[in-house]
């Protein structure tokens, strides 16, 4: 895990350049954003031009400055709530699967209820318990949109630590002498690194679609920015209808975006994370140069057409020494 | 130093049993059916010695080790340490741990893989009492009693870089941070190539000569435990079948599983070892009732299939689970304790 | 002991020397066209992966079998024995390729029994491998229990390798012919009905053995068989190949970790370390008489069943890793008896004794500054009788 090497597959490198976009723009975007986005001093409905980039909302609001403003609340949304929401799956998944018996039981309930109960209305009910001044800080709605987002994360965990309760490493470490808490989080859960990340990269998917969802049913406080809030108002003037796309489009787009990004970083977490899976396969560029067939069917192993090395030891290390 | 015998083991076991009870379906109830994994058996770990237990999979010796390290509770039997018993029904004690380490078959699967070695070994250390000041000097201390030199090359090695004969001399580094008196090696050799095993045994023989562990090695392979017993136990279907100082009952066996084991070993040195005319057919029954090898034993008589025979002395310090000897004094619970070996002693008979 | 009264056959120990006497051994006697040898391997080479991350596990390895004998390949991890077996099968998973040299099969058309093919299985096409597989090749792996379809009762897949093969097979035939294959090796046919988690672990390998077999192939390749099984039912498995083999008279590569095994069973040894092959001899002088440090390393690696017992050292360091090999001999960080040529120089498999024995080893070129060390020119016996053998032993 300790030589970072850059992955190689373009389908990553185009999912963490999509990432690391929206990160830069979560960070400098309200400072980039060329007016205030609740400053309603513009003119009201103007279409795209050079003073505002998407034009502007029914109240005269600039929207470009509204989508990179809202970047900030939404990701950080999403992020807090993946964080909360793994820590949570971990510690309740991993004890689960390495106690067993009535702790198991007791916290597979736990899981399983709160995976069954439908997520959003969950949410709605409780957001609509919350104090009115919390409902605008990101944090809370993180933390509870994270109660609603573990659970799933917790069965795969504890599915997994189930399986890796009785290799020999774990009995190693408890025939040392080493205590429960130390195993399960010290020994067993970084072997299940690539099951986390890709669990909190799902995770934060989810909490962007729960907050967006959110916001646009009215249920965060519209004193806070984000790409939600901006299609709550998009719909409540009737957007769509006045083909106004330059309003609801872009934070739809930007979401869409996010969501794919991630998705594209999760098909190559498990050869990031553990080197050793990295794929000594051959990419189809270099296996057309070789006269290779495209794919390789078991049975049939491809024989080179490339001149042959010559007779003396041909590994590189010991060409390149002769 | 003296010839005396070591009266006290470090590590005893009386009687030890494991049953597993597993449910038969049926057509309509479920009847149940019990596995005796290790069934009554004894023997004593002494200082210096190393106790050597054969079998095949199957024979119980892998639960046996696990019950001697404590982390399987046995159904009855007992457990003595250093002179005192040890109740089995409670918690293994760090302090049991302290005394009794295990080292595991696979060293690839036994050693995190996330962790580097470092890791590895600080553990055993730090759960043990050492300051975290002196781990890195302990540590490079263990490293070097395996062989691993220098140490520093291998501390920040991740699992996957070392080879298998390297792994398991961590594996056995990590057993001896903690100091134990008594070291069990479940199979240390049988995953590792065969060039490298000869090392591994000798590293335990010299552990055991040097620091006077009391090691108990469990193998199927009967002829590395002949290279470094002290005492060796042949077990079948969870009972000790045979037993003798040194491999006195590697060169003259007197059990027909011993027999049968020793005449199916390769040894390209003694063409007119392998019986042609053996039985092609032989069936892998354990029997329930009277002696468990009766079903594929050539010498079967009517008393082996009605009663499990007890331990027949037939040489000094060797007993045998068989009716054929019954003309021989019945064994004590226990053999005599073996003479320490000395370096350079030609086998012992 | 001249050279040229050297016998192979003579050499083997007595109880690997089973009465082939059939009428394959008569036809090799006769000199039949060509068909002398079952197998021929030339400068065959495999690597895993292509350009800088190349690894290459087998390197020009060369080596015959002639029809109903048997090949032994030993070797441990990095030897390349599994790697040449399958490649040389074109069973070699990705990322393996076949980076050179050829692979030629001669087996007897069904229809003529006379009348031999040749084939080679580098240059093949697929539906050419389809052909011979099973029929005249098969193989059989080390788990049987996860060679075996878990969920199909082992009746079915006689019933399916059967109906592919030999279609013009009733289904009365099939399971005639499933019937006589188990009692064959020694099995009774309730074990037709049976899925493969029922049964033991000896009796998946005696199946798979029989499902091997049930065509009668000219070769069969077994890759470390008897490995996870016990000793006892390990003896018992080579017994049964053996009289299959006089019965059937096929020939077979046997590949194992296990020296003192292929010694008993094996006519022929071809020892590899690091992709090549570093030994090829008799058996039994193989065992007598080892010419590669390596071989004797491996060989003093087995502590003895009886005798004096004696500190035993096995090869010092690890086995090879193929990334990253010597520039000289491979096996020269490790060799006891190594010259400052070994470290630049990597020795090739060469004739040594005679025409039938080779080794890579710069020890035993004319030109070796030192003399052959007395471990490593010991003399094999022509004749081996079993009782003045072991007092003639050195």
């Amino acid at each position: 895990m300790k030589t970072l090497r850059l992955p190689k597959s373009p389908k990553v490198i185009l999912g963490l350049g999509i990432v690391g976009f929206f990160i830069l723009m979560t960070v400098i975007g309200p400072w980039l954003a060329p007016y205030s986005p609740s400053a309603t001093n513009f003119a009201a409905n103007l279409t795209p031009s050079t003073h505002h980039w998407l034009g502007t909302t029914s109240l005269g609001q600039d929207i470009f400055s509204q989508l990179l403003v809202g970047a900030r609340a939404t990701m950080v949304v999403a992020l807090v709530a993946g964080l909360v929401a793994t820590i949570l799956s971990v510690t309740i998944g991993v004890a689960a699967g390495y106690l067993g018996g009535l702790p198991d039981d007791g916290l597979s309930l736990l899981s399983n209820v709160f995976l069954a109960i439908p997520g959003l209305p969950l949410l709605i009910v409780i957001d609509s318990y919350l104090p009115v001044n919390s409902r605008s800080n990101s944090f809370v709605i993180g933390l509870i949109i994270s109660l609603t987002g573990w659970a799933w994360g917790a069965r795969v965990l504890r599915a997994q630590t189930m399986s890796l309760r009785n290799r020999d490493f774990v009995e190693a470490a408890r025939i040392i002498g080493e205590k429960r808490y130390r195993v399960m989080f010290s020994e067993i859960a970084p072997n299940l690194l690539p099951v986390l990340a890709s669990s909190f990269l799902f995770t934060v998917l989810y909490s962007i679609g729960a907050y967006v969802t959110l916001a646009y049913i009215g249920l965060t406080s519209t004193a806070v920015w984000n790409w939600g809030t901006m299609l709550y108002w998009a719909q409540a003037n009737n957007a769509p209808l006045s083909n106004e796309w330059y309003w609801f489009v872009p934070p739809g787009i930007c979401i869409a975006l996010v969501g794919t990004g991630l998705a594209l970083v999760n098909f190559g977490i498990d050869e990031f994370i553990n080197p050793r899976l990295r794929a000594a396969g051959l990419t189809s560029r270099q296996r057309r140069k070789l006269g290779l067939p495209r794919r390789v069917r078991l049975g049939f192993t491809p024989v080179l057409h490339a001149a042959k090395t010559p007779r003396v030891n041909a590994s590189p290390a010991k060409l390149a020494s002769q | 130093m003296s010839e005396a015998a070591t009266a006290t083991a470090q590590l005893s076991a009386r009687g030890l049993t494991r049953h597993y009870t597993t449910r038969v379906p049926g057509r309509f109830l479920h009847s149940k059916r019990v596995v005796r994994a290790v069934d009554d058996v004894s023997l004593d770990l002494f200082e210096g010695h190393v106790t050597a237990v054969v079998g095949e999979s199957g024979s119980g010796k892998s639960v046996l080790a696990r019950m001697l390290a404590r982390i399987v509770t046995p159904t009855s039997g007992e457990l003595i340490l250093e002179g005192a018993t040890v109740p089995v029904r409670s918690r293994r004690t760090l302090d049991y741990a302290a005394k009794v380490q295990l080292v595991l078959q696979d060293p690839y699967a036994s050693i995190n893989p996330v962790h580097r070695i470092r890791h590895s070994l600080e553990r055993p250390l730090l759960i043990h009492g050492a300051k975290k000041d002196d781990v890195e000097t302990l540590a490079s201390a263990a490293l070097s009693r395996v062989s691993l030199d220098p140490p520093e090359r291998f501390l920040d090695r991740y699992p996957h870089e070392l080879s298998g004969g390297q792994l398991q001399r961590v594996s056995i580094a990590r057993a001896l941070c903690v100091k134990p008196d008594v070291l069990l090696a479940d199979e240390p050799i049988s995953m590792l190539d065969v060039s490298v095993r000869l090392g591994i045994l000798n590293l335990l023989r010299g552990l055991c000569d040097d620091e006077h562990l009391a090691i108990l090695y469990i193998t199927h392979d009967i002829a590395s435990a002949r290279y470094i017993a002290d005492e060796t136990i042949v077990m079948y279907a969870g009972q000790v079948v045979e037993r003798s100082r040194g491999t006195a009952l590697v060169d003259e066996p007197t059990h027909p599983y011993t027999q049968l084991l020793i005449s199916s070993v390769p040894d390209p040195s003694d063409p007119t070892s392998q019986d042609p005319n053996r039985t092609a057919h032989a069936t892998f029954a354990v029997a329930d009732v009277g002696c468990r090898f009766a079903p594929r034993c050539p010498f079967a008589m009517d008393v082996c299939r009605k009663d499990d025979p007890p331990d027949f002395m037939v040489g000094e310090g060797h007993s045998s689970h068989c009716w054929l000897h019954a003309s021989e004094p019945e064994a004590a619970v226990e053999v005599a304790p073996p003479r320490r070996r000395r370096e350079g002693e030609p086998t012992t008979t | 002991m001249s050279a040229d009264t050297f016998d192979i056959q003579a050499v083997s120990p007595p109880n690997a020397r089973h009465a082939v006497h059939g009428l394959r051994e008569d036809d090799v006697a006769a000199g039949v066209g060509g068909n002398e040898f079952v197998l021929e391997v030339n400068d065959f080479s495999v690597d895993y992966g292509v350009g800088a991350n190349m690894v290459r596990a087998v390197n020009d390895v060369s080596l015959n079998l002639r029809r109903s004998k048997v090949l032994g390949v030993a070797g441990e991890s990095g030897s390349g024995k599994s790697t040449l077996v399958y490649a040389m099968t074109r069973l070699l998973r990705a990322p393996g390729v076949i980076s050179g040299g050829n692979v030629t099969l001669t087996f007897a058309d069904r229809e003529d029994e006379k009348a031999f093919t040749t084939l080679n299985l580098v240059t093949a096409t697929e539906k050419e491998l389809r052909k011979i597989r099973w029929t005249h090749v098969s193989v059989v792996l080390q788990s049987a229990l996860s060679a075996l379809d878990p969920v199909l009762r082992v009746g079915r897949e006689f019933d399916e390798v059967l109906k592919t093969h030999r279609p013009d097979m009733t289904k009365a035939q099939r399971r005639q012919r499933a019937a006589e294959l188990l009692t064959m090796v020694g099995l009774d046919d309730d074990r037709l009905s049976r899925f493969p988690h029922e049964i033991s672990g000896g009796q998946r390998q005696r199946i798979m053995i029989a499902l091997a077999l049930a065509l009668n192939p000219d070769l069969v390749i077994m890759d470390e068989p008897t490995t996870a099984l016990d000793v006892v039912t390990q003896r018992e498995i080579i017994g049964e190949l053996s009289d299959l083999r006089s019965r059937f008279g096929f020939a077979m590569i046997f590949i194992t970790h296990d020296l003192s095994l292929l010694v008993e069973l094996a006519d022929e040894i071809v020892v590899m370390y690091a992709g090549e092959i570093v030994e090829h001899a008799g058996a039994g002088e193989l065992y007598e008489a080892p010419r590669h440090p390596y071989t004797l390393g491996l060989l003093n690696s087995f502590p003895p069943l009886h005798g004096p017992r004696r500190e035993l050292t096995g090869i010092p360091g690890s086995p090879p890793d193929l990334s990253d090999l010597p520039a000289g001999c491979n096996f020269y960080p490790r060799c006891p008896f190594k010259m400052s040529r070994c470290e630049h120089e990597a020795p090739t498999l060469t004739a040594i004794d005679g025409s039938d024995r080779s080794v890579a080893c710069w020890l035993h070129s004319p030109d070796s500054p030192v003399p052959v060390p007395v471990e490593l020119s010991r003399t094999a016996h022509p004749t081996r009788d079993p009782v003045t053998s072991s007092e003639e032993r050195p």
